[in-house]
């Protein structure tokens, strides 16, 4: 109960902290001080925007494991994620790290089993401005995202593979286009007899693909679990083995963001990932939708 | 144009979610066909189980002769009757098949006969004060000069503590007795630490070795499995090790374990096998199963005793005669 009163109210405080009324987006600020030339370029890079994101939703995931099931395991679990990244209109970089976790399950023919999840990511990307589709307003931006992340899956009805533990490392190529949506001036409209007025609004809508170029695993070797135990000499990572090339990985991701008077800024986003392991014989697959909320602190302001 | 870019994205999103995720996976699975499960479950053994040489079986004949009892419509129950039926043809009690109404067993003790009795033991020979020590019941035997630990399960209940308080009684005995009879197995982190009170230096007791190839001889090299001896608190004197048709897995790796260990002897029947460690995994149908994927080896890296480990001295209960436990009294005739 507390936890929840903390959230809401951090929530608050960050969506109405300052002047209510809205200003300017921090993006078309950015653009025009930029375009200072009396300014150093330490200056310049000072003032681009760095943020720190705390974002939390929910991850509708599915996975599938056929060294040890050819059952898919699904359900809804939770999301949490920290970041910094700075954004520019000529480039943006973050450095994250997300967390899932929850319970995933499978309920055929009166057999429901459930397996408990866990997922942790780190992630890097970078991104650079093109000069593409300007003429409608779309800025695109092309780069890399580094991504590694690791699983653990614990489900009882597998007996002695009922730990399941795997790393992914992949390289993905990364277009992102994003197109500033703002409501630049203040317009009346009128519902039945209710008279109102849109103020003007700072937003920012993006969509972004990856696709792996490099895509490795770390799984269980050809028994699945290893026989460490019996040799007396217990191991984590057991008969464990290391693939590169062998493996697909596709995420995209579309972002709503409102920028606030304050320079912070709220961010809506649905994130698809999807990877699967190819090359072995027990392969794995695993897909996340994901919706969360984030809240973007702008630390330039600090 | 704001509009139609908005609309554009998420027409996108939509897109490449649903249509890449299709083309990355492979098609549904689930499926209670019984000819998928039965083919499902006859692969998974083939590819991965271990004992297929050791035990001379003819998987492919196994498959041919149950695969005949297979027809469309059949009922759960009597298909897991046939699947059971085929996973029993591996004569393996880490082999089973688990569904929500019934658990296939080979039942590898039936295998010889019955050879201990808890009463008897309690009324002859160790009386109804006998201690009770984590795992371990245990008590004087033969005026004092021998003592008796009973350990029915490798439950992972062994630690210094109380390993240390059983040993420190014995420790002026003539012997102990270690049963472990009926002893179905558990966690073979128990076994190290049980043999490690009876080794002065590091012993190696056996080889072991994993599928890593659907072939049926495909293995890993022979890993060598070693048990350091505790600095201190070690039994010295002889030691001997009570065994029959149902001591299993744990047991089994214990009891090849003491051919390796000179001051120790296994007395009674063969045990029933186990040792091979099993996994486990679901069918099509969401019923469970799991069978051997490593192989045991003895020091001269033979895997025959998967089919039991046969006792050093080979005694059988009587039981014409309640009131005597045949395995125990050569037990104690051996450490006198």
């Amino acid at each position: 109960m507390k936890q929840k009163g903390f959230t809401l109210l951090t929530l608050l405080l960050f969506l109405f902290i300052g002047e209510v009324k809205i200003v300017q987006a921090q993006s078309e600020s950015m653009r025009k001080s930029n375009d200072e030339t009396t300014l150093t370029r330490k200056e310049l890079r000072k003032q681009i925007p760095k943020f720190i994101a705390i974002g939390f939703g929910t991850n509708n995931a599915q996975f599938r494991d056929f060294a040890t099931s050819p059952l898919i395991y699904s359900g809804r679990v939770l999301h949490i994620s920290l970041s910094r990244f700075k954004l520019s209109n000529k480039r943006e970089a973050e450095l994250g790290l997300s967390y899932d976790f929850g319970s995933l399950s499978n309920n055929y023919n009166s057999t429901f089993s459930s397996s408990d999840f866990k997922r942790v990511e780190l992630y890097y990307s970078k991104l650079y401005k093109l000069k593409l589709f300007e003429a409608i307003g779309v800025n695109t931006k092309l780069g890399f995202l580094l991504v590694g992340n690791g699983n653990i899956r614990i489900n009882n009805a597998l007996q002695n593979n009922a730990f399941g533990i795997e790393t992914f490392a992949n390289l993905l190529g990364s277009i992102k286009f994003t197109k500033d949506i703002s409501r630049k001036i203040a317009k009346e409209k009128k519902f039945l007899f209710i008279k109102y007025k849109l103020k003007e609004k700072s937003r920012d809508l993006a969509f972004r693909i990856n696709l792996g170029l490099i895509n490795s695993s770390y799984r269980n070797g050809y028994a699945y679990i290893g026989q460490s135990a019996i040799l007396n000499e217990p191991k984590f990572f057991d008969d464990y083995e290391y693939n590169i090339f062998e493996g697909l990985r596709f995420s995209s991701r579309l972002d709503y963001t409102r920028n606030l008077s304050n320079k912070n800024a709220v961010q809506l986003s649905y994130i698809w990932d999807a990877y699967a392991t190819r090359g072995d014989s027990d392969k794995f697959e695993i897909a996340h939708h994901i919706i969360k909320l984030t809240l973007l602190f702008n630390t330039n302001n600090l | 144009m704001y509009s139609i870019t908005k609309y554009l994205m998420l027409f996108m999103v939509t897109i490449s979610t649903v249509t890449c995720e299709k083309a990355l996976f492979e098609e549904e699975f689930a499926s209670t066909d019984p000819f998928v499960n039965f083919n499902y479950l006859w692969e998974e053994c083939d590819k991965k189980y271990a004992y297929f040489s050791v035990k001379n079986i003819d998987w492919d004949a196994v498959k041919e002769e149950y695969s005949a009892k297979l027809f469309k419509g059949m009922t759960q129950d009597s298909l897991f009757n046939v699947l059971g039926g085929m996973l029993s043809e591996l004569r393996d009690d880490h082999t089973n098949l688990l569904s929500d109404f019934n658990i296939s067993s080979f039942g590898v003790k039936y295998l010889g006969q019955d050879n201990f009795d808890w009463r008897i033991i309690v009324d002859n020979y160790i009386t109804q004060d006998f201690y009770r020590t984590g795992p371990f019941s245990h008590n004087f035997l033969d005026n004092g000069e021998i003592g008796y630990v009973r350990f029915p399960a490798f439950t992972g209940g062994i630690n210094g503590e109380n390993f240390d308080f059983v040993l420190n009684r014995y420790k002026d005995t003539k012997g102990l007795i270690i049963d472990l009879r009926e002893n179905g197995g558990g966690a073979v982190t128990d076994v190290f630490s049980l043999l490690s009170r009876f080794i002065s230096s590091e012993t190696l007791v056996y080889f072991s070795r994993i599928k890593n190839g659907p072939g049926h001889e495909d293995f890993s090299e022979p890993f060598p499995v070693t048990v350091a001896a505790p600095s201190d608190k070690i039994y010295k004197n002889k030691v001997a090790v009570l065994t029959d048709r149902g001591t299993y897995s744990a047991g089994s790796f214990t009891s090849l374990a003491t051919k390796a260990i000179p001051n120790m002897v296994l007395i009674g029947d063969t045990t029933g096998g186990g040792l091979g460690l099993p996994n486990g995994g679901q069918l099509p149908n969401g019923w469970e199963y799991r069978f051997s994927i490593t192989q045991a080896l003895t020091l001269d890296k033979s895997p025959d005793f998967e089919n039991g480990v046969p006792p050093d001295i080979r005694v059988l209960i009587d039981w014409s005669d309640l009131t005597k436990d045949e395995i125990l009294e050569r037990a104690i005739s051996e450490l006198q």
